[in-house]
């Protein structure tokens, strides 16, 4: 299945944060020799009895400022993929790109040098260190790239107060909930100030109200500090909440890439359809993907007109408000389409 | 591990039976048509080990003479600086005045466990002081101080290049798997030998006796440190050394602790033993009020001994104990008031010991004594009128007859059975079937071909003798603790009363469980299988009263939901589900009556460990080497085909693929 590749839609000029191109990550004794069988064709299951395909000749990229989210059943290789952005696990082949280096080709030392300033992860099991208080584990990046004490407790501490722990640093993680626990994780990624944050499915082991709060904390901290991030989750709610585009991971393949619209309203397979079935449609789609071309003889109603790129959820009391044809208005204010109630409720309905 | 290949069905239950009973009956049948000339192990079939272990012991005692480079640039000055540490901690631990060590122990244990523990440990030391042995006590504290100092410096690194290289824990493996099963007395020869007589052979005997769970707890402890927390600290850009020092370590540190504690109790395990290599202190005392036949002196010794070690295990397992985030008694000592507490503590003591020394006060007086063996001797006396033997209508009974009648009639049939009548090969094979039948190929060969190397090493005579008397002890024990193991784990109150027993058992030196014994039942084999089922029994019946309790309760549940009785629901449900856990006690006891024959064979146990005492005794390091090597062949043997009947049946469908 090819990768259905959606165009950056910042712009060309904009270079990608990270650039990922046929990435392949196959566990086991003998993983090159396996990589070679396959792209010679022999990709029978039993060929390679003892090793994973975890990744699959993945390609994507993600633009400076993009929440780019990855979703996909259990065991599809997320966990894995995110890890090789950070090379906690090694690529068997391909090529990676991440904060403009060539990360495949660094040192060990500048390997750690971007671990240390450039890239930082949040994991699902929290990953804090149980001996260490909030504080310590938030300084903890600070601490092995050698800043000075006083200097990272200072920053310890803001990131703390950021993620609204205040009061807690001389806690022990265990004496935390989780959702406090992985506001430590969170406020520990955020220390060392990098340009690229990985989350991997950080707020699935929370429970639903707790997940909904913190989902809401990332969008206000998303909102003043603009980093590139990659999301990962197996829950659409969340990936239509913090994701500008999603990708959509099976086998380790991405069998999907675009935008929750895109997803929702052409899914590639089956398997795609399966994630997006419950999607929320007003709030996914747009009025520009549902409104229909302005006919010649164009009879619009009167009164207010909608504008394109609003979500068909702001659209609905206007639509509940009017019968007959609306006009649907593009940035500029010309008229670019319509639609009636019944387009809205078709749409709504699934149909 | 498939016994058969997985491309075979595998046989029916019945099928393995017929095919067992035919073999059974085929090795019987050659067992009684075998040639009376051919039954014992040819002896001219010999490893011919003797002679060079021998030659490099007298080239070891003439060149140690004779200033060898070997000696005089390693082993001598090695040997110095050993004896000099030992001398720097004794001679401070005697110079202290008895209130300052008191109230240290008291310190350490409220640090570590609470104000109980710090009771506990000072009523410890001044038990001892009460028992009239505070000064070899402390000898022996320094003892196992630096014995256990040294294994920790040791065992530190090795368990951490262990955990870090799988290569090194390959490596590691079998040498730590010698060093344990390898019966003391074996090394003592050669450590003797390289280190000369006095203190040091017996610190480096302990050492060598005391490294292993150091070792493995270490790499144990690293290995399972959460390996979320080690990505973590990978994806932060900690090197490997910063991943090594500030996550595994301190995460491993409980781990650690417990090896720590191990190795201090297997350390106190040789005070004994180290003792008959002139290492002084309790174990001195009591050896020495043995050879006189003072019971109550060398059980003020032994108590003393055990008093010692439950001191240390408790100290060191509360210390263990304190996970590390939780807010325990360490965390706020490390902190906050905790200095200023600490500081005040030292302040404390030092003014203790200022006060002390102006009043010259040094070692706990004499004159606080409880009088122990003014009771135990008598006591002794009136089980040897009373119980050993005493005259019933002109027939003599007691224990000494006891004794007498079980080794004609019981313990010499099996032996010459084993010895003498059955024809070697036709064991062999038996215990290659029996290998076979329980674990296929690898089984059968490795048992069959450590039982042919004890024959080639000269030993068959006396191992079949130990043999017999292994798996004498074994059926008594196994008789005693199984059923004691179901009470204590249906009765909660019979379990807590036998807790302290138990307790007093697996402290206990083996030898002062000797004494009383050798009074009641003379010398020979009795009183060592005795005393060995005494000393392996705690496992067992441990681990039968933890399997069961450890059977889920809804499993229990569903049985009485059925209207089972309480014996019904024991019988279906729980021992057949605690099963795993029973044949582990057993596999313990197993190796732990091994290790009692041997000691039982100072007592007139013959078999193999008579030979490793004669050899140590006469300096015959040869003998004493081969009847050493026997020992762990069999005990290899053993432990391997008891752990196989431990893991279970055949597991179901995976074994046969
Ligand atoms: N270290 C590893 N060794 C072998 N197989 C692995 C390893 N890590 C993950 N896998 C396998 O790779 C596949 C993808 O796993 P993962 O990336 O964790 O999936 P996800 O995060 O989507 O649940 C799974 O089949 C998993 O068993
Ligand atoms: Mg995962």
């Amino acid at each position: 299945m090819a990768d259905r590749q959606t165009a950056n839609p910042s712009g060309p000029d904009t270079k990608p944060a990270i650039l990922c191109r046929h990435l392949w990550k196959i566990f086991g004794p003998h993983p090159t020799q396996i990589l070679q069988a396959i792209t010679a064709g022999d990709d029978l299951p039993s060929a390679h009895a003892g090793h994973v395909v975890a990744v699959r000749d993945v390609s994507f990229e993600v633009t400076r400022g993009e929440t780019f989210v990855v979703m996909g059943l259990s065991g599809s290789g997320k966990s894995t993929l995110i890890r090789c952005l950070l090379r906690l696990a090694e690529p068997t082949s391909g090529e990676l790109f991440v904060a403009g280096r060539d990360l495949l080709a660094l040192s060990e030392t500048e390997l750690r040098d971007v671990r240390r300033r450039k890239i930082s992860m949040v994991f699902q099991s929290f990953g804090l260190l149980p001996h260490r208080r909030v504080l310590e584990n938030v300084a903890f990046g600070l601490e092995v790239r050698g800043e000075p004490l006083r200097e990272r407790e200072a920053r310890a501490r803001a990131m703390i107060e950021l993620v609204g722990l205040g009061g807690w640093e001389r806690h022990y993680p265990r004496q935390l909930s989780g959702g406090m626990q992985q506001r430590v994780g969170l406020a520990r990624a955020l220390a060392g100030d990098p340009e690229i944050m990985l989350y991997d499915e950080p707020f699935s082991a929370l429970d639903p109200l707790i997940r909904r709060e913190m989902q809401d904390e990332l969008l206000r901290l998303q909102a003043t500090l603009h980093k590139t991030s990659v999301f990962i989750t197996h829950d659409f709610a969340e990936a239509l909440r913090l994701g500008d585009r999603i990708a959509i991971m099976r086998d380790g393949r991405v069998v999907q890439t675009g935008s929750p619209e895109d997803l929702t309203l052409a899914p590639a397979d089956d398997y795609v359809a399966a994630f997006v079935r419950d999607a929320p449609r007003a709030k996914v789609l747009s009025v520009r993907r549902i409104m229909r071309p302005l006919p010649a003889d164009a009879h619009l109603a009167e009164g207010p007109r909608l504008r394109a790129r609003d979500r068909v959820e702001t659209a609905l009391p206007i639509v509940a408000a009017t019968d007959g044809l609306i006009g649907v208005c593009d940035e500029d204010g010309a008229l670019c389409g319509c639609l009636d109630r019944g387009d809205v409720m078709r749409t709504l309905a699934g149909a | 591990m498939a016994a058969v290949s997985p491309s075979l069905p595998r046989p029916t239950t019945l099928q393995r039976g017929v095919w067992l009973g035919l073999i059974g009956l085929g090795l019987l049948t050659a067992a009684v048509l075998w040639p009376a000339e051919a039954r014992a192990f040819p002896a001219s079939w010999n490893l011919g080990l003797r002679a060079p272990i021998d030659a490099a012991q007298d080239w070891i005692i003439v060149n140690r003479a004779q200033d060898h480079p070997l000696f005089f640039y390693f082993f001598e000055p090695l040997s110095a600086a050993l004896d000099t540490g030992l001398r720097l901690v004794e001679g401070a631990l005697l110079t202290t005045p008895w209130p300052v060590l008191v109230a240290a122990a008291a310190a350490l244990g409220v640090r570590a466990g609470g104000w109980r523990l710090g009771g506990v440990a000072a009523l410890g030391l001044l038990g001892i002081g009460a028992l009239g042995v505070w000064e070899p006590a402390l000898q022996t504290l320094a003892l196992m101080l630096v014995a256990a100092a040294l294994s920790i410096t040791l065992g530190l690194p090795l368990g951490i290049l262990a955990a870090l290289s799988d290569r090194v824990d390959r490596a590691l493996r079998p040498v730590l798997d010698a060093m344990q099963t390898l019966p003391t007395f074996v090394y003592l020869v050669p450590v003797l030998l390289l280190f000369g007589v006095a203190r040091v052979p017996a610190v480096v005997a302990t050492l060598i006796y005391a490294l292993p769970p150091m070792v493995r707890l270490t790499s144990l402890g690293l290995r399972t440190v959460s390996p979320a927390a080690v990505e973590a600290g990978r994806a932060f850009g900690a090197t490997r050394g910063q991943v090594l020092w500030k996550i595994q370590l301190p995460l491993a540190l409980p781990t650690l602790m417990t090896g720590v504690n191990q190795t201090i109790m297997m350390a106190m395990g040789m005070v004994v033993i180290a003792a008959l290599v002139g290492a002084g202190g309790l174990g001195r005392e009591v050896l020495l009020a043995l050879q006189r036949l003072r019971v109550g002196q060398a059980f003020e010794a032994g108590l003393a001994i055990v008093i010692l070690a439950v001191v240390l295990d408790r100290l060191s397992d509360a210390f263990s104990r304190q996970s590390p985030g939780a807010a325990t008694t360490l965390a706020p000592a490390l902190c906050r008031d905790g200095r200023l507490q600490f500081a005040a503590v030292v302040l404390g003591l030092a003014a203790l010991w200022a006060g002390a020394g102006a009043a010259g006060i040094g070692g706990i007086p004499t004159t606080w004594r409880l009088p122990v063996r003014e009771v135990v001797d008598p006591a002794v006396r009136w089980l040897r009128d009373n119980v050993f033997a005493f005259e019933v209508a002109g027939l003599t009974l007691g224990t000494g007859p006891f004794s007498d009648f079980s080794t004609i009639w019981l313990l010499n049939p099996v032996r010459d059975f084993l010895s003498i009548w059955l024809p070697w090969p036709v064991l062999i094979t038996a215990v290659a079937v029996f290998g076979y039948a329980l674990d296929g190929w690898r089984l059968a060969a490795a048992s069959a071909v450590s039982l042919l190397l004890v024959g080639l090493l000269g030993m068959w005579a006396p191992a079949m003798d130990t043999l017999g008397q292994v798996l004498a002890t074994l059926v008594l024990t196994t008789g005693f603790a199984i059923p004691l193991g179901v009470l204590a784990s249906q009765f909660d109150r019979f379990r807590d009363a036998l807790r302290p027993l138990l307790d007093f058992l697996q402290t206990v030196p083996s030898f002062v469980l000797l004494v009383p014994v050798i009074m009641l039942f003379n010398v020979g084999r009795i009183p060592g299988i005795i005393a060995a089922v005494l000393y392996a029994m705690p496992p067992g019946i441990r681990l039968t009263d933890l399997g069961i309790r450890a059977v889920a309760p809804e499993a229990t549940e569903a049985a009485r939901a059925f209207g089972a009785t309480r014996v019904q629901s024991l019988a279906k449900v729980q021992l057949p589900m605690a099963l795993p856990a029973i044949l582990a006690g057993i596999n313990q006891m197993v190796m732990m009556v091994l290790a009692m024959v041997i000691i039982a064979g100072l007592v007139g146990g013959a078999g193999l460990g008579l030979e490793v005492v004669t050899g140590v005794s006469r300096t015959q390091a040869g003998r004493a080497v081969e009847a050493g090597l026997a020992i762990v062949l069999l005990a290899m043997t053993l432990d391997r085909v008891t752990q196989r009947l431990a893991k279970g049946e055949d597991r179901g469908p995976k074994s046969a693929g």
